[in-house]
């Protein structure tokens, strides 16, 4: 289990020296630029049209692996990712006995990574970036000798490029119409999904292909399986029946606090960071408040990425396997033709739920980096409205997560409760990846 | 695209659920391209702040009663265009200097401010709105001063305008966008809409503006009794993109009071949507209007939920924009048909006169957005006898690859069919000449009514043909970003002598009166219908 490291003085000027290259940072510098990237990032993914929740992973994961590799390159502690997750080789190494700086490296790497991943951003998206990029970017190299500058910057850009170069072969890097594709077959028969929206575009199910994806930590698509759904039944003493009835008994009887609840997780994509980025957005504020080092960020962004993206290839693996019917048209079709869920019913398959397999496996990267019982508060959409939340562990917000699918009247219990278990499974994954030296 | 259907006679009653229609035939609708001949050379042109704008206002200044033609320019100075077109002939107009030839222009909405029989405008700028008062034949001057309009410094996206009840003067709100000092995280800092209401105390002044609190980067308004009560309330589109918290509004705006917004307690229901456009019309004939809200991917159109009986309506609204066809989510021609669209302004008029309005969507990219079609095909979405819509764009010849904004769709060469004109952005405008044959009847009135609000803001004209009643609002605002004040074109089908009331904005209606089909009307307020013609 990795632990919280705490940052040096912001006015002590650290000078790395590693095995044939010379470092200096000034470690406020470092963290501070990558949390502005994350900043960045989070309205990015809620901005970009195709960031739907699996793609937002997929950035979220390769994006922690830029800023970590850019750092475990020059660093005595951290130990690298390539070999460990498919298909990363080698990062570019550097000058022997040159000076680099730290922080302008993470700049220049997080300011390419994102602009490769966010370059379908709109107007104001890249507006934004080109801002970012050069406050940024005056900020990290202030008073540094420009020959240190220019190689940290070529440096950071280098590691940037090959952690994109490796991403374009993962399966992901093209989204179409928004991950809508033009022709989909529907699987037959009642137990299957069907549209639940009247939006022409979602007429066919999002990502999928998703499932199909490389994954990172995880050895392939198929770990962590999960056991079949209740068997479908419309007879009343099925349990298929019975979990349907659940839901729709549980929205006909919500409570103010559940439908808090059921609200708070909503996460909607292009409303929200979505479901990954509110985990990271998580990560980010216990950071902050740990104040935590340079090397502790980019361990965990990488790790948390790592884990949400494997959870969303693995989910949607399942998710298509077995191609669940939604409880909007099990419940409107057998118990109450004009039912409406709390929750828009997302446009794809049911089992297992989504949002439970990664926040399962969320929870259990945080619990291993910061610590069992790790209480916290959760203001990622005091922005929106809602007020923050406050949560005795991580696991009990991932738990929270997960019930909040059926209070919004988005999925039946198993999924619920079979995706946190395959998203803990999921999240083992990512803490067995060696980080440090 | 189901072309066939377009031809159809009417289809056998089972299927028919309009009852406008039944003994109708949908014509296709034909328009040819006339900008170059008609001498219109107009761009919207500018970066960032210019990516939502660029409207078009179309009103009669020289009392021709020939829609004339304000183009917004962006960074390029607004043109104005006299029309100097001859009744049914190919469209011509030529560029005069009126005072309107204003830079930052994102769009303009004309109405006769100061009631004194003259066409003004409201220039939507970024930076400072401008009122412009007309001077007649066709010369503006700002008037900002003159009649106490503050025109802000934001950037301004909507306008929408109406007399409240006993007012002498109008209100009118602005619709206000991002604060475009916000570099790099300009979500969430949308700038407050403002509510210009007449002074107290003070003639033909208004007073300082009210600031609509919460404002969610507004790009259309409208003042609307869409719930028939006699009172407008004011719909707002806004644009989810950059607001946090936020939704589609409608507020209630009862005089003398603070305008109050309607909640999920009054009904509301909580849509987010990137708002760029409202259009309105009464589609189903059951006197209350429906709400085409163009967005990116699908678009909504709201009807109703519920209407009780004896008791008013909540606003609840079911979309029903896919049922009826017009979600025009993706190009239907061009090779970008793998991705989403993205739609700017709307209108319903009924382009082949079969008494069955249409609508046209305006499409173009935001700014070379990667993820939306490049190669996005404005709509012209043909009404069926069934009430459902087929899309005849390219057929129509309309199928423009620009990247369209604002739009128009009024007669400008006075032939009884709806003409087009569309503000592209970086590319010229375009004319369309609407050509279509073997269409049916039509009719077109004028409001006027002494005192305040000449044009009879806010009221309701009624033409009946048979057994139906088309029913229009009189409204300033919506769309995206401009407006057209004169002419009410109804198309008729084969009824030759419809009848026509006007339901008056003080709640009044007259009497109904006989009308021959095909012909302009001057409708004043107590006297009987009079038949205009062109000199």
């Amino acid at each position: 289990m990795v632990r919280i490291r705490h940052i040096l003085s912001a006015t002590i000027v650290v000078v790395l020296t590693l095995v044939g290259t010379a470092s200096a940072a000034e470690p406020a510098r470092g963290p501070d630029a990558l949390r502005a990237w994350y900043k960045m990032v989070l309205e990015l993914v809620r901005h970009t049209p195709t960031y739907s929740p699996p793609v937002a992973s997929r950035s979220f994961a390769y994006l922690g692996v830029t800023a970590f590799e850019a750092m475990a390159s020059g660093s005595s502690d951290l130990h690298s990712l390539a070999g460990q997750v498919n298909g990363l080789t080698a990062t570019p190494l550097r000058e022997p006995g040159a000076i680099y700086d730290e922080a302008v490296i993470l700049d220049a790497a997080m300011a390419s990574a994102v602009r490769s991943f966010f370059g379908n951003t709109g107007p104001t998206g890249q507006r934004a970036l080109e801002a970012i990029e050069t406050r940024l970017s005056e900020r990290v190299s202030a008073g540094l000798p420009a020959n240190v500058v220019k190689r940290s910057r070529t440096y950071g850009r280098s590691i940037a490029a090959h952690i994109f170069a490796w991403s374009e072969t993962d399966g992901g890097a093209t989204v179409e119409n928004m991950g809508f594709p033009l022709q989909y077959e529907l699987t037959n028969g009642p137990a299957h999904w069907v549209p639940t929206s009247t939006i022409g575009q979602q007429q066919t199910p999002l990502l999928p292909k998703w499932g199909e994806n490389r994954t990172f930590a995880m050895p392939d698509g198929m770990a962590c399986p999960l056991p079949a759904p209740p068997p479908y039944s419309e007879e009343e003493a099925s349990e298929f029946y019975r979990e349907a009835l659940e839901v729709y008994e549980t929205v006909a009887d919500l409570s103010e606090e559940q439908r808090t609840i059921a609200r708070f997780w909503s996460d909607d994509p292009m409303l929200s960071p979505t479901p990954p980025g509110h985990w990271i957005s998580i990560a980010w504020q216990v950071l902050d408040k740990q104040e935590a080092s340079l090397s502790d960020g980019v361990d965990l962004m990488a790790r948390l990425g790592v884990s949400l993206a494997d959870s969303f290839i693995r989910c949607w693996q399942s998710k298509y396997e077995f191609d669940l019917v939604r409880p909007v048209t099990y419940i409107r079709r057998l118990i109450d033709p004009d039912w409406e869920p709390v929750l828009i019913t997302p446009p794809f398959p049911e089992y297992p739920s989504g949002h439970s397999t990664q926040s399962g496996a969320a929870a259990a990267v945080l619990t291993a980096f910061f610590g069992d019982d790790f209480a916290f508060d959760d203001a990622t959409h005091e922005d929106d409205g809602l007020p923050a939340r406050t949560y005795r562990s991580f696991e009990a917000a991932a738990e929270e997560a997960a019930i909040s699918r059926l209070y919004g009247g988005i999925h039946f219990r198993a999924a619920i409760d079979r995706g946190l278990e395959q998203g803990r499974c999921i999240g083992a994954y990512a803490t067995a990846l060696r980080t440090r030296i | 695209m189901r072309l066939g259907l377009l031809f159809l006679a009417a289809l056998g009653g089972a299927l028919l659920q309009n009852p406008a229609a039944a003994e109708e035939r949908t014509v296709v609708p034909k328009f040819v391209e006339e900008t170059e001949s008609a001498g219109l050379d107009s761009a919207y042109t500018g970066e960032w702040e210019y990516m939502v704008g660029g409207g078009a206002a179309t009103f009669d200044c020289d009392s021709d009663g020939f829609p004339d033609l304000l183009v917004a320019g962006g960074t390029s100075p607004a043109k104005f265009y006299r029309n100097a077109s001859e009744p049914g002939s190919a469209l011509q107009f030529q560029e005069q200097e009126s005072g309107l030839e204003l830079e930052g222009a994102t769009g303009a909405y004309p109405f006769d401010v100061d009631s004194d029989g003259i066409t003004d405008l409201i220039v939507l700028r970024v930076g400072e709105n401008i009122a412009m008062r007309g001077l007649g034949a066709c010369r503006f001057e700002r008037a900002n001063e003159r009649w106490g309009f503050d025109g802000g410094g934001a950037w301004s996206t909507a306008l929408a305008a109406t007399w409240e009840h006993g007012a002498e003067w109008p209100t009118i709100a602005v619709g206000n966008y991002i604060d475009r000092r916000e570099q790099i995280f300009p979500w969430g800092s949308c700038t407050d809409n403002w509510l210009h209401r007449p002074a107290e105390g003070v003639e033909d002044k208004f007073a300082s503006p009210l600031p609509l609190k919460p404002s969610f980067c507004a790009l259309s308004m409208l003042f609307t009794d869409w719930s028939r009560s006699g009172t407008p309330s004011l719909r707002i589109s806004n644009d989810r993109e950059y607001y946090k918290g936020g939704q589609e509004q409608l507020w209630r705006i009862a005089p003398g009071e603070a305008p109050t917004l309607f909640t999920e307690a009054d009904g509301w229901q909580r849509l987010l949507v990137w708002g760029m456009g409202i259009a309105s019309y009464d589609l189903d004939f059951d006197g209350y209007p429906e709400y085409f809200l163009t967005s990116m991917a699908d678009n909504k159109l709201q009807t109703l939920a519920d209407i009780p009986e004896g008791r008013d309506p909540r606003p609840a609204y079911t979309d029903v924009a896919f049922a009826k066809g017009v979600t025009a989510h993706r190009p239907y021609t061009g090779g970008d048909e793998v991705k989403p669209s993205t739609a700017w302004h709307a209108a319903f008029e009924d382009v082949n006169n079969d008494g069955l309005a249409d609508l046209f969507v305006a499409k173009g990219n935001v700014w070379e957005m990667p993820d939306f079609a490049l190669k996005d095909p404005n709509n012209l979405l043909v009404q069926q006898t069934d009430s459902t819509f087929e899309e005849a764009g390219e057929i129509a010849g309309v199928a423009s690859f620009h990247t369209a904004r604002g739009a128009a769709l009024t007669d400008f060469n006075l032939d009884g069919l709806i003409d087009l004109v569309v503000v592209n952005r970086g590319d010229k405008a375009q004319l369309w000449r609407n050509v279509s044959q073997d269409t049916g009847h039509w009719v077109q009135v004028k409001l006027q009514q002494p005192g305040a609000n000449p044009e009879a803001i806010g009221a309701w004209v009624e033409v009946r043909r048979g057994a139906t009643v088309i029913r229009r609002e009189i409204t300033v605002g919506g769309g995206h970003a401009g407006g057209h004040i004169g002419w009410h074109h109804f198309g008729l089908g084969s009824a030759a002598r419809p009848a026509l009331r006007v339901l008056w904005p003080d709640g009044s209606a007259s009497d109904w009166q006989e009308l021959e089909a095909s012909n302009f009307y001057i409708v004043k307020r107590g006297e009987p219908a009079e038949i205009w013609a062109a000199d």
